[in-house]
């Protein structure tokens, strides 16, 4: 198993993505994944989770229409995760299933269920799993106060996995402590368990 | 030991209105449901029409309507152990007024402030398990127009391998001002007021409103419980175009892979029907023809093929569902659903589409595609019980 974490520092930008960090940290951690541990794409899923998606995103159009302003054609191309999903499949050639998922629960849990799912599968070798959150903004900031969830993380964040077929089942960690990474609280420790680093 | 995924229930609203029979009246008649919307001023977008009635009413009850239907007919009572999925992408309007209140700095207006948890695609899948009252697991899959048809590929793999013996599969979409924003800025709206998939003169897409469930079973539940099987979800199958983050691949080369993964799973590669993706905008049509083209080869013009979006429009997260219960209605029925406002056919959609009107067909065995932003795509294949 490789994993890659990305954020709290800027990633850098991908090119026809705009205004959200959402989108380049994904990227990024996806990459440092991919580029440490090529495989192949054909044989290849990708399962990204998010509580609360590309809030910066979201909230953006949501405030240029409320502010009678005309919508960016970009941000309408940006505005559902598979977008990004669909630029790393082309980077690197990945044709296989491509999720997007929305849980309260710790995330680490459910992409680790899913991706044992997956690889039910034979003709599945390796599923790409990359949780992200942005930090809370004014709508997410209300929306946690109504959620069982352990919250946003305090910054921009986003961790990769890469699971194989052929590695020692991962576990996510059992009742990890609230951390500053809210959601992302297991996937951090998964990552830096497999890493050989402290979260 | 993989388990046979029967379903039991289900449960259907579009702008034709609530269950099978306002579909048959409706899609099965080739009867689009396009109108001025009236639930918001339309004025400011390219298009004032849609398949949508009537005032804005919350997502969270759409869904607990057909998701308590469904599991009504599939004689689901609370506490049973189920697994939740739901296609969506949270509720729009609740976005909408949360950033008016905001705007408008009225402290006076707390309900958009509470209500801004319903713009959270995972709280819509807890909301729902807690409303009907079942016991398991609760996911929103959030990708786009392959939303809740990935719900239901994962529902049938957790009845498959044994994790799971009832699965509630959903989805929702209701029309709204920030997507008709947003289709609008990427010029993917009909200019022209109707939906004409695989035609020469389409120009685009209007959306819809639209909601379904079902609830899938394995076929041990279903004996123990004592469920009548409506049909067989017998193939799933999901894949990537990797080639372009908006647009499919011109080939439709995942809409194949896809489509392979569940004709392999479902042990054959004989189809009778297929409900489209067939969104009535220019790359989709033709990719989606050429892969059918690739899929069946010599028999391709020999199996029918429509687009319901041409009635119901664009349902967004919702598409895979509502049109997996159309297609179980063809099959039920005998009737194939048209592709309605067929003019002239684009050259480069050369298949039977049912044209206009419905037809009677011994159909035994039928495929439900689709497609979505990042080159996703899925496949499902359904049998008559």
């Amino acid at each position: 198993m490789i994993a890659a974490t990305s954020g709290p520092e800027a990633a850098p930008p991908v090119a026809g993505f705009v205004e959200s960090a959402f989108n380049p940290l994904v990227h990024q951690a996806v990459e440092r994944c991919l580029r440490a541990r090529p495989g192949d794409g054909s044989r290849t899923a990708m399962v990204l989770a998010s509580t609360m998606g590309d809030a910066a995103t979201l909230d953006l159009g949501s405030r240029r229409l409320v502010a009678g302003q005309v919508h960016n054609p970009l941000l309408f191309m940006q505005s559902t995760a598979n977008a990004i999903l669909g630029q790393l499949s082309r980077d690197f050639a990945i044709t296989g299933p491509l999720l997007c998922l929305s849980t309260v629960a710790d995330l680490a849990g459910e992409l680790l269920a899913t991706a044992e799912l997956l690889l039910d599968d034979e003709e599945l070798d390796r599923v790409v799993l990359v949780g992200v959150e942005l930090a809370g903004t004014e709508r997410t900031t209300a929306a946690y106060r109504n959620l069982r969830s352990p919250g946003p993380p305090a910054t921009d964040q986003a961790v990769a996995l890469v699971v194989d077929r052929n590695d020692p089942h991962p576990r996510p960690p059992s009742d990890a402590p609230a951390t500053e990474h809210g959601t992302l609280r297991g996937l951090v420790e998964l990552a830096a368990r497999i890493q050989g680093t402290s979260p | 030991m993989t388990h046979e995924v029967l379903l039991t229930g289900f449960g259907v609203r579009t702008a034709f209105g609530t269950g099978a029979d306002a579909l048959r009246e409706g899609v099965f008649d080739g009867s689009p449901a396009f109108t001025p919307i009236t639930r918001f001023d339309p004025g400011p977008y390219r298009t004032n029409l849609a398949a949508a009635s009537g005032t804005a009413v919350p997502l969270r009850d759409v869904l607990a309507e057909v998701a308590g239907a469904a599991a009504g007919m599939a004689g689901l009572h609370p506490g049973t152990e189920a697994t939740v999925l739901v296609g969506t992408a949270g509720d729009f309007t609740a976005l909408t007024d949360f950033w008016r209140a905001a705007a408008s700095g009225d402290g006076a207006a707390p309900d958009p402030l509470d209500r801004a948890v319903e713009t959270v695609p995972a709280w819509q899948a807890e909301a729902l398990g807690e409303v009907l009252g079942v016991r398991g697991p609760r996911l929103a899959f959030t990708n786009a127009c392959v939303a809740s048809a990935s719900a239901i590929a994962h529902g049938c793999q957790l009845i498959a391998s044994g994790r799971a013996g009832i699965v509630i599969c959903t989805g929702a979409y209701l029309v709204e001002e920030e997507n008709l924003a947003k289709f609008g800025s990427g010029f993917a709206l009909s200019r022209d007021g109707m939906v004409r998939p695989f035609c020469a003169d389409r120009s685009g897409l209007l959306l819809g409103d639209g909601a379904a469930a079902v609830v899938l079973e394995s076929a041990e539940s279903a004996r123990r419980r004592g469920a009548r099987a409506l049909g067989a979800v017998t193939g799933w199958g999901a894949a990537s175009d990797a080639h372009h983050i908006a647009r499919p691949h011109p080939d439709g080369t995942g809409l194949v892979t896809a489509a392979r993964r569940a004709l392999r799973r479902a042990g054959g590669p004989r189809i009778d029907y297929v409900n489209a993706h067939g969104t009535a905008t220019k790359s989709n049509d033709p990719a989606e023809t050429r892969g059918l083209h690739a899929l069946f080869g010599a028999d391709a013009p020999h199996v029918p093929v429509s687009s319901t979006k041409s009635t119901t429009g664009h349902l967004l997260e919702a598409s895979g569902v509502v049109e997996l219960v159309i297609t179980l209605l063809a099959l039920r029925d005998g009737v194939l659903p048209p592709t309605a406002g067929f003019t002239e056919p684009d050259p480069a959609c050369d298949l039977d589409y049912v044209p206009n009107r419905p037809h009677k067909a011994d159909i035994r065995r039928a495929l439900s595609i689709n497609a979505a932003f990042g080159g996703a795509n899925t496949a499902l294949i359904l049998e008559r019980a």
